[in-house]
């Protein structure tokens, strides 16, 4: 069955109520926070996706979370737990890869930031030490698609699976 | 901070025990090593394996202490993983740093 027959499976309730792993969480945009759901989405889907997916899935949500946490705050002075944003994310394992959406209350996602980027202008005298999150974002991810809705950023975008064994 | 440091007669060894160089400690973990390279002056050999999980941020601190180094003193990094490796080779600074495999790991498939 591919995947158009099955969403178009209908209320039968066999086809449609298949699990699929899947993790929800809401949490405060702070370094550690961001590590503890990291760590706890690996153990989610450690024994469903391979270990290459997982790192691709790991390192791209860390960039994401890492410049809510960084640039997104509604206050850049303010150092009380209540300014910092709140971030939502949920991830859905699909046949082709897992589908990741990560929603967050901080100031509006700049728009370049969604532009088409290479890397930062590698000059060997002065290397570069940032610029590198958003280009490695794009390039690991699929179907990225970002709106802001009233206080609410929107991003989401799937991780495909690369090896010929699908998910694992 | 977890990392050891081996001095010998002409080299530094630094071994990383941080599961994690991520954003949380990105910071301190480039203070700290900057301090160390600076202090003594000799080649670095950096031991990596424990290392499971790096971050842009990461990757930038590890930069900051290459940058740090003096005289263009040479710096190895060993026993990469592979979430580390990918990250070093899609910012393309594999090319820039000196990522050497472990001796012993001579046998292992990509």
């Amino acid at each position: 069955m591919t995947s158009t027959e099955r969403q178009n499976a209908g209320l039968n309730g066999q086809i449609s109520t298949r699990t699929q792993p899947m993790f929800h969480r809401v949490l405060h945009a702070q370094p550690t926070r961001v590590r503890e759901t990291l760590t706890a989405i690996r153990t989610r889907f450690r024994s469903e996706v391979s270990d290459d997916t997982l790192g691709r899935l790991e390192l791209v949500l860390a960039e994401v979370m890492n410049n809510v946490t960084e640039h997104a705050s509604l206050a850049d002075s303010a150092a009380d737990a209540g300014q910092q944003p709140s971030i939502h994310i949920s991830i859905v394992r699909h046949d082709t890869g897992l589908a990741c959406a990560i929603s967050d209350d901080g100031v509006s996602l700049p728009e370049e930031c969604l532009l088409p980027r290479g890397l930062p202008v590698m000059d060997l005298t002065d290397l570069p030490e940032g610029g590198f999150g958003w280009y490695l974002i794009q390039d690991l991810t699929q179907a990225l698609c970002y709106y802001r809705e009233e206080q609410r950023n929107f991003l989401a975008f799937s991780i495909p699976f690369t090896d010929q064994t699908g998910g694992r | 901070m977890q990392f050891t440091v081996t001095e010998t007669e002409n080299r530094l060894v630094i071994t990383v025990a941080e599961a994690r160089i991520d954003a949380a400690i990105a910071t301190r973990f480039k203070d700290k090593l900057r301090e160390v390279v600076l202090r003594h002056r000799k080649p670095v050999e950096m031991l990596m394996g424990a290392v499971d999980f790096m971050d842009s941020s990461g990757l930038g601190a590890m930069i900051a202490v290459r940058k740090a180094l003096p005289d263009n003193l040479p710096l190895v990094l060993k026993d990469l993983t592979p979430n580390v490796e990918r990250v070093f080779r899609l910012t393309r600074m594999d090319t820039v740093f000196d990522i050497r495999p472990a001796a012993a790991d001579e046998e292992q498939t990509e």
